[in-house]
């Protein structure tokens, strides 16, 4: 039952990711950019934003309400958010901690943006050191296996939703159940992620 | 195949230069330094690197090499410029003070050699010239015409006007005539007479930023690159200039090279250097790529039971369709540069050898006289 739920999702779920796949091969044209405006500086001006004429026009990529994709891009960076699905208050709980794991360990991830841009649950920066450093598919490969694990991800977070549901009717509490999952989910994410 | 060599010297490349000769190459492998390699006489042994130069304090963003003085000028993101002259066996250089406040993104040698131009994140772009009184590089200031970071300068072959790209998407063509270094007859043009920094020309083709100015042999043509994956040929640069833009439908270029009045080459961040052409009518068409696309694999499917297996991959949630490389360059073609030897260029001769570099850290030498198939009929 459950592989075959993954196999569905993975299809429904494609054409979104193709759609970001093409999207960040477009938007990932970065060049290394003296600041116009401060003397014997370089950063990255997606986030500065002090040059208009040096940002280009954000897409928009959305799947539904709930789950959406921002790319912003300017002559030197690109900012990639992420708004993934949360059905219900304990999804929203494990997202958050999830990601949290994530953003703690941002060094480690080179790309990871430290704080999400406001109304997204996870942002990317990518620089044109990025693009020096490392081949510009492995980077675009990199952020969509992350939307697509994560899709993965959701399905055993349902999964415990079934569980703790269950845990329920024997009288065991959310909270427990949680303490469980953080442990699976730490396994879970080094085993993808290092 | 029309890539003829391959060299593959750092991590990364940010711009290169060649000899009068062809025998050396300064390189800039993305860090404070120039590097100059000797070329080596077959394709297939590596370059060997011969002189570091140290003097710059952030990265090089430009470096040109004048065929004829056998002098290199380097400009950096320091906002500093350097000339370097071979004395014995050692390069020396001498500062340029350029009077920028800002760094300094790209930089060439003017037709004569007795100006050189630097292009500026400072919104101006430097004309410099050498006094002799003084023993020293004097900067003169183009100012307050540029709303945006220059991106590429470029000389026509007269030595007096400059064609400049900036970030502000336009292209524009300043008059550089230095009264007193220039001959007086060179400041009468097309444009009439003109004095130093006047704007002579406003081209707003592009709807992105612009890159990559280059005249023609003759520099009766201009072409240059724009962010919206678009090139502009501009042919009978004068009072009446007649202009062609051509959308393309890949990824934006970075730099052109012209080989001769009809034909040209431009690469960018499709890794793969397009040729473009114009017949009769002075129309400009793209061609074709020049880099031959080696096609992935197909893995060979045994049993029955593998090649099901295969029809049914993407199905699994882990077939993440992984991109590979297929294209000489692996990174974006930064600059174009002929390679041919000062003495072999004539006019009416078109340039059938040019060299790439790029983000990946490689240099790419073309070989147009023995491209593929596809371009076989193909009459430079």
């Amino acid at each position: 039952m459950t592989i075959r739920f993954v196999f569905l999702q993975a299809n429904t779920l494609r054409p979104y990711l193709t759609c970001i796949r093409n999207t960040l091969t477009a938007a990932m044209c970065l060049q290394n950019f003296p600041c116009q405006e401060v003397e014997r500086h370089n950063k990255p001006e997606v986030e500065f934003k002090t040059s208009k004429e040096l940002l280009l026009n954000p897409i928009l990529i959305c799947r539904n309400e709930a789950e959406k994709c921002l790319i912003e891009s300017s002559i030197n960076s690109l900012r990639i958010s992420i708004k993934v699905k949360q059905a219900d208050e304990l999804e929203n709980i494990l997202a958050k901690k999830f990601l949290r794991f994530l953003s703690m360990r941002a060094e480690s991830f080179q790309v990871l943006r430290r704080k999400p841009v406001q109304g997204y649950d996870i942002s990317f920066l990518i620089t044109n050191f990025h693009c020096e450093e490392m081949f510009k598919h492995k980077l675009i490969d990199f952020v969509v296996a992350f939307m697509e694990v994560w899709s993965i991800f959701t399905t055993p977070v349902s999964l415990i939703f079934l569980a703790s549901r269950a845990g329920s009717r024997f009288k065991k509490s959310s909270t427990s159940c949680l303490v469980d999952f953080d442990c699976i989910e730490k396994n879970h994410s080094t085993a993808i992620f290092t | 195949m029309a890539a003829r060599e391959v060299h593959h010297l750092a991590q990364c490349i940010t711009c290169h230069a060649w000899n009068a000769d062809m025998s050396m190459v300064a390189v800039c492998p993305n860090n404070n330094e120039v590097h100059i390699y000797k070329v080596s006489e077959s394709p297939d042994t590596p370059w060997e690197r011969v002189y570091v130069l140290e003097k710059h304090e952030q990265l090089v963003s430009g470096i040109d090499w004048a065929p004829k003085s056998n002098k290199i000028v380097t400009c950096s993101h320091d906002r500093n410029s350097y000339v370097w002259s071979l004395e014995g066996e050692e390069w020396q250089a001498t500062l340029v003070i350029l009077r920028l406040n800002r760094a300094a993104t790209s930089v060439q040698w003017g037709p004569q050699e007795n100006k050189f131009a630097v292009g500026s994140g400072a919104k101006t772009v430097c004309v410099c010239y050498y006094e002799e009184d003084n023993n020293w590089w004097v900067s003169k200031l183009i100012r307050k015409k540029h709303l945006s970071t220059v991106t590429s300068v470029s000389w026509h072959p007269n030595n007096v006007l400059l064609a400049t790209t900036s970030t502000d998407s336009k292209c524009r063509i300043f008059s550089a005539f230095i009264k007193g270094v220039d001959a007086r007859k060179d400041a009468t043009t097309v444009f009439g007479d003109i004095k130093f920094g006047d704007e002579l020309i406003q081209l707003d083709l592009a709807c992105g930023w612009a890159f990559g100015a280059q005249w023609s042999p003759s520099g009766n043509s201009l072409a240059y690159v724009g962010h919206d994956s678009s090139i502009h040929f501009v042919t009978d640069v004068g009072p009446t200039p007649r202009a062609r833009s051509l959308s393309l439908r890949h990824l934006p270029l970075r730099d052109v090279l012209f080989l001769s009045e009809t034909r040209l080459v431009a690469g960018g961040f499709d890794c793969n250097p397009m040729l473009f052409g114009s017949e009769k009518t002075g129309d400009w068409e793209f061609i074709s790529f020049l880099d031959e696309v080696k096609l992935p694999e197909e893995p060979k499917s045994d049993t029955l039971f593998a090649a099901a297996k295969g029809k049914f991959k993407w199905l699994g949630s882990e077939s993440s369709e992984e991109s590979t490389l297929t294209t000489t360059h692996h990174s974006c073609i930064t600059m174009l540069r002929p390679r041919v030897p000062l003495s072999e260029r004539s006019p009416d001769k078109a340039i059938t050898l040019f060299s790439s570099s790029g983000l990946d850290g490689r240099v790419v030498i073309w070989d147009l006289n023995n491209v593929g198939d596809g371009l076989a009929g193909l009459r430079l």
